[in-house]
């Protein structure tokens, strides 16, 4: 059990720095010349030149053998853009933000707050409200309800996330007046991107938890709880939900990361400074460490909430924690 | 007497191969049979789209949607213009169809390198486990843990706005769900007496991979794909919106964009018409994928729910 | 309730079918079968012979739909379990008809200690039972389990699977039922398992004096608990009487041919007959 905690624990690492590695690829390698892309698309070859300078760019991307050739030290060969990147980041050092000049990891700690803001009140008023409907499903399964919840899920899910931001934000916002239409003052301009942000979720996560209880209901043990003599409602909240209670917390725990990186286009169409409008922002300018950063603190906050979740996966169930 | 002997004597004569099975299983859902003539119907409009647009492109013409009339600017719903006009007084019907092209090649060429992709990877570390497995499993694993969204975007932006910035960005992200169904079912498989029996007889390990199993587990490649091409749409409009999306020609998320600023003027029907056209082609392909699903492989655990 | 002493449960002309896309599969056409207290009844036949529905819709446990109770009555201490209510039924099941299962690994709820299922059995029929945790444990005692009181803590995935069914067996008999359903009890055990399981069923049956419907494929263990056996075949009973004259004079070929299934020490066979199932029909004329 201790073994496998610490085996667990331990995988984090080469996953950490594969996201970086990924980042970095995506980043340096896929897109061509960074310092051409970051100069612009009228720059001069000595401006480009100059900013290859400035930002380390014309290093050797993993390995700088011939500097370890040179001066006979293995450890020169760690003299790369790569290497400086880790060193840089294991600092928690992000740079600075091209266009405000910033430090990167001030604007983040800035910008969780308002992310947080919005995104946490979706994610429990969604997350609680599925899991009520997939138990009215699963009560009622293979009747008309669960049918028509089965149905209007999936229309749901086959509207773009940004059409109803627009509508809701037009008609209840523009059209009635029943919220502000952009800003982030008081917590009433939080309502309506609550709302819009749960009724563009709800769809998705409705058919997932419903999919979780049914395959439940089909067990042996509820078979084994109704010829006790248990009622519907015992079977459903004491039996299946405490076996489907795993599934979900998986699903919760990974849901985690999304929170923090923000709602890229609720923040931005509301006008609510956090992580999710600064990643926007930082895509029209084309400020790249500012994005670099924001993907790869998402990643290890993802592959953090991973590791949770198997080591919560232990404590939950039975089977594995006895093991 | 019975409908049961009657059944089980016919069961009996017919050779059930899991397709036909699948293919009665997945008719009796009329729903679904219903989604797949939507499906169909999508289908001819790309094709025609498609036409539209080649015709002009060999003869070095101005195709006819991409044709401005700036007497006709943000014109209503008309007898000559169903849907009224844009900004620029193109026809927004003509639009859209094209933005049916747009989706279906989005969605043909993404998967192109997804499915390979994920199927090599995933049929490798099935099939020879140990370090590989263990080498490919970290890959996908790295890939996983990057908010796809996030990647998308970021592949899409160093690559430039255009079509091959979301066709690289979506495919080199989203081949880790079939990646990791594949490799399930190679793993499974690669136990069955019939590949035991294939290697006593001398095949080779490509060969007992590619000609004997990979026939087995081809029904998941169709599912993944049915159930990805909606994504691939919503996602498109995602990437359209951040400005990373298709360059210069009328997709249906720069339309949606588009229509941003001149709902408030009132100017519903753009917004409407991009909005239908896709809800109706992604109803149908979340459908469709799904009575798939149940009728091929009904065990099969798919991702499911939406990150947006 | 007068007629308790001579019939416990009488079951008559019980039709179930499964209306499915394919069209109609009537899992039980047209059964009548009547048990009295304390009999044992063997109910043997092939899998998809209809035997497991009879079992589960004495008290209806058959989720309908998919599956539909076309007619037949199955009265019960005089009482058509057809015809209760809800409410009602669950105050059947369990208390006075308890069921066992085929795979007692999967039948017991994986993420609940044993404590607390036996608990819910007695608690849900059982009110006056002040101190729970003692009764669980004289159950768990009295189905052979030792160290009860430890074990009670386990969860089911730490028991083996002879000891999973005890389990079952000790929740099933948490209420006293006039009626134990033990449905393939054995089937997903090893051989010697079986026999202790068989060999506990019986030793119970004497102590607790409850009648015992035995559903089985596996004419091999009915002989020496079963007071009565019926055949079923295609969702009918094709035989049904005193166990020694099923055995010894079986009438109809079904039956025979099942008989002809079982390996016997000594005898001098080659082979093992199968079942022709072309040769029955032809003999039940349909």
């Amino acid at each position: 059990m201790t073994a496998y905690i610490i085996r667990r624990l331990l995988t984090v690492i080469p996953i950490t720095l594969g996201v970086l590695l990924l980042v970095f690829f995506i980043y340096r390698v896929i897109g061509g010349d960074p310092a051409a892309r970051l100069a612009g698309k009228n720059a001069t070859p000595q401006k480009i030149e100059q900013i290859r300078k400035q930002y380390g760019f014309d290093k050797p991307k993993f390995f700088n053998w011939q500097e370890a050739a040179k001066t006979g030290s293995p450890a020169a060969a760690f003299d790369s853009q790569f290497w400086h990147l880790v060193g840089q980041f294991a600092q928690l050092d992000f740079g600075k933000s091209l266009q405000s000049n910033q430090r990167i990891s001030r604007m983040l700690a800035d910008g969780v707050v308002p992310s947080l803001c919005v995104t946490t009140p979706i994610f429990l008023v969604e997350l609680s409200v599925a899991i009520a409907l997939a138990l009215i499903c699963a009560f009622y399964r293979g009747t008309r309800i669960d049918r028509t919840f089965v149905v209007v899920s999936i229309v749901a899910m086959s509207i773009s996330g940004l059409v109803y931001i627009m509508m809701g934000q037009y008609f209840f916002a523009f059209r009635l007046r029943w919220f502000p239409v952009w800003g982030f003052e008081s917590p009433a301009f939080l309502l309506l991107p609550v709302a819009i942000g749960v009724i563009a979720g709800i769809g998705g996560s409705l058919r997932f938890y419903r999919t979780i209880m049914l395959d439940e209901m089909y067990q042996d043990y509820v078979r084994t709880a109704f010829a006790k003599g248990c009622s519907q409602r015992e079977v459903l909240f004491k039996h299946v939900l405490k076996n489907a209670a795993i599934p979900i917390l998986t699903n919760v725990v990974v849901a985690i990361p999304f929170l923090y990186t923000g709602s890229l286009m609720l923040e931005s169409f509301f006008g609510i400074p956090g992580l999710g409008r600064m990643t926007v922002d930082a895509i029209y300018t084309g400020d790249e460490p500012v994005l670099f950063a924001m993907v790869f603190i998402g990643s290890v906050i993802f592959v953090i909430a991973n590791l949770v979740t198997d080591l919560l996966y232990t404590w939950a169930d039975p089977r594995i924690r006895l093991q | 007497m019975t409908a049961t002997a009657a059944n089980s004597a016919a069961l009996a004569a017919k050779p059930q191969t899991l397709w036909s099975t699948a293919w009665r299983q997945f008719r009796r859902n009329r729903l679904a049979a219903a989604c797949l003539w939507i499906i169909v119907i999508y289908v001819g409009i790309w094709l025609y789209a498609e036409s539209v647009y080649w015709t002009a492109y060999l003869r070095d013409v101005v195709p006819s949607y991409k044709v401005t009339d700036f007497d006709a600017r943000n014109a209503a719903p008309s007898l000559r213009h169903w849907l009224g006009t844009d900004f620029t007084g193109r026809d927004n019907v003509a639009q859209l169809i094209q933005g049916v092209r747009i989706a279906f090649e989005i969605a043909i060429l993404s998967s192109a390198i997804l499915i390979p992709l994920g199927f090599l990877l995933g049929a490798l570390a099935g099939y020879f486990g140990r370090w590989v497995d263990n080498a490919i499993i970290w890959l996908y694993s790295v890939v996983d843990s990057v908010p796809s969204i996030l990647s998308i975007i970021s592949i899409s932006y160093v690559v430039g706005r255009g079509m091959k910035g979301i066709v690289i960005g979506m495919g080199l992200v989203a081949w880790v769900g079939l990646c990791r169904l594949i490799r399930g079912e190679y793993l499974k498989h690669k136990q069955r007496a019939y590949v035991a029996a294939a290697r006593a007889l001398g095949a080779g390990h490509l060969t007992v991979m590619l000609r004997h199993i990979a026939p087995n587990v081809l029904h998941i490649v169709i599912i993944t794909f049915t159930l990805l091409f909606p994504r691939f749409i919503l996602t498109e409009v995602i990437l359209s919106y951040l400005g990373v999306g298709i360059a210069n020609e009328p997709s249906w998320g720069v339309m949606i964009n588009d229509a941003k600023q001149r709902l408030w003027l009132g100017v519903w029907w753009e917004l409407g018409g991009a909005t239908a056209a896709m809800f109706f082609l992604v109803l149908a392909l979340n459908i469709v994928g799904d009575a798939l699903r149940d009728a091929l492989d009904p065990k099969l655990k798919t991702a499911e729910g939406s990150a947006t | 309730m007068e007629n308790t002493n001579q019939t416990l449960l009488d079951v008559r002309d019980l039709r179930i079918s499964f209306f499915t896309d394919e069209g109609e599969v009537r899992a039980v056409d047209g059964i009548s079968f009547s048990m009295k207290p304390g009999e044992t009844l063997a109910v043997v036949g092939e899998s998809g012979s209809g035997k497991s529905v009879t079992a589960m819709a004495l008290t209806r446990l058959v989720p309908s739909p998919p599956a539909r109770y076309l007619g037949g009555e199955i009265i019960f201490k005089g009482r058509d379990t057809l015809k209760l209510s809800p409410e009602e039924l669950r105050r059947v099941r369990g208390a006075q008809i308890s069921y066992i299962f085929q795979e007692p690994s999967t039948s017991l709820n994986p993420v609940f200690q044993i404590r607390s299922q036996i608990a819910e059995a007695i608690e849900l029929h059982r009110r006056d039972v002040k101190d729970v945790d003692a009764e669980a444990e004289r159950l768990l005692t009295l189905v052979g389990i030792r160290d009860a009181r430890l074990r009670m803590g386990d969860y089911p995935h730490q028991l083996s699977g002879g000891m999973q069914q005890r389990v079952m067996i000790a929740m099933a008999l948490a209420c006293n039922p006039s009626l134990l359903v033990a449905d393939e009890p054995t089937t997903a055990l090893d051989v010697t398992i079986q026999a202790q399981i068989m060999e506990l069923l019986k030793e119970l049956k004497q102590k607790l004096g409850m009648a015992i419907m035995l559903i089985t494929h596996n004419f091999s263990i009915v002989a020496d608990i079963a007071d009565n056996i019926a055949v079923m075949f295609r969702g009918k009973i094709v035989e049904y009487g005193p166990t020694q004259r099923v055995l010894h004079e079986p009438q109809h070929p079904y039956t025979k041919a099942l008989l002809e299934c079982i390996p016997r020490l000594g005898a001098h066979k080659h082979r093992l007959k199968t079942i022709n199932h072309a040769e029955i029909e032809a003999a039940l004329g349909r």
